[in-house]
């Protein structure tokens, strides 16, 4: 009796570790450079800490990533950000990172507009990564730009819905929904800051 | 260990102890060539994967390909870890459910085949993991997932369950019999 009472609790116990086994790990998406450092100057300004802010800003992939896109962004927006923090204005600084972050979400909306004109049966899940990058982008600075445009923020949401829901409905995109929606997107994130 | 009282335990047969060392060597050998190779290995997926854009459906964009190589990266290290995990403890499943098999089934076929549902279902289940992750950089993570699923993770671990299905109701029935 012992020995077969020993035996039914281990395989309680394989069974229970069997039937959870089947797993194949969670995905949780990390932040790359670029937000990785932005988080790092917007936390040292919220301290008020701008000589870190302005170091992490200076070395950072942030500076150099506004260097190398300067041609689809508004005139001296590097240098403005920069003097900000020297200047340890906070607003002129959120601003700066703001502008900067609107206009990496609006050249993907673009790209995604071109990338779907171009290939007008591609999956679903081409224009669900777009979205998704173009969200994580929005993301960052979406309090600042309520705080700024609330319209343009409420417009934002809306529109952004509208392309997840368009995404969704189907395996293949439907191009005659999706590619004004991202046209939307752009623009309304060009509206909301001084872009080119 | 192998005497004739009812209440003696018996050992599973020599080729079923090593296979399960085996497989326990094999989890050991894949968590340090894991750790050591880390970088390599995430560098070899990386390049298979921009090799075959369209596979992975990439977009040539980097602000998106950049998640989507993280995301097929992060799993083809959990599928390693996960082979490492479930090698280790199928091993000692192994060795812990034919110990049972071996003892309480008297029928010498009931006995080879438990023996053989036990065995081989708990080191072919693990081996889909390790399958899963090689696939992924060249198959995306959903193809190489679905192909693991088909050719090991549903016949080997249907091969468990049933094993253990099994042995348990032999269980069930002897201690009903006292």
């Amino acid at each position: 009796m012992m020995r077969a009472t020993l035996s039914v609790m281990l395989l309680a116990v394989v069974g229970a570790t069997q039937a959870g086994a089947h797993h194949t790990g969670v995905y949780a998406p990390k932040d790359n450079a670029i937000t990785t450092n932005f988080r790092d100057v917007k936390f040292s300004v919220q301290a008020g800490k701008f000589d870190v802010a302005l170091r992490r800003f200076d070395e950072g992939p942030l500076r150099t990533e506004m260097r190398a896109r300067a041609a689809s962004l508004p005139a001296g927006l590097e240098a403005r950000t920069r003097a900000a923090l020297e200047a340890r204005d906070a607003a002129g600084v959120e601003h700066g990172l703001m502008t900067f972050f609107l206009a990496l979400a609006r050249d993907l909306a673009r790209e995604a507009d071109h990338q779907l004109a171009a290939a007008p049966s591609a999956p679903a899940a081409t224009a669900q990564r777009f979205l998704e990058a173009i969200w994580r982008y929005y993301n960052l600075v979406d309090f600042a730009v309520s705080q700024r445009h609330p319209s343009t923020s409420t417009a934002m949401r809306l529109a952004y819905d509208e392309a997840d829901s368009a995404v969704r409905a189907a395996p293949a995109v439907d191009t005659t929904r999706l590619r004004p929606t991202f046209r939307r997107i752009a623009e309304i994130l060009s509206r909301a800051a001084p872009l080119q | 260990m192998t005497g004739t009282n009812e209440e003696v335990w018996h050992l599973p047969p020599r080729a079923v102890l090593l296979a399960a060392i085996l497989l326990l060597l094999a989890a050991e050998v894949g968590g340090a060539s894991m750790g050591r190779y880390k970088l390599e290995l995430a560098r070899w997926a990386r390049a298979e994967m921009q090799a075959r854009p369209a596979v992975h459906g990439l977009v040539g964009v980097r602000d998106v390909d950049e998640r989507i190589l993280d995301e097929a990266i992060f799993r083809v290290d959990a599928g390693l870890r996960l082979f490492h995990m479930h090698a280790e403890g199928m091993a000692l499943v192994i060795i812990a459910t034919t110990t049972v098999a071996v003892t309480l089934a008297r029928r010498a076929a009931t006995r080879r085949a438990l023996l053989l549902l036990l065995t081989l279902g708990g080191i072919g289940y693990p081996l889909g993991y390790l399958l899963w992750s090689v696939l992924i950089p060249t198959l995306g993570i959903e193809r190489g997932k679905a192909l693991a699923e088909r050719l090991l993770w549903l016949p080997f671990g249907g091969a468990t369950i049933l094993g253990l299905a099994w042995l348990s109701a032999l269980i069930a029935v002897r201690m009903a019999r006292r």
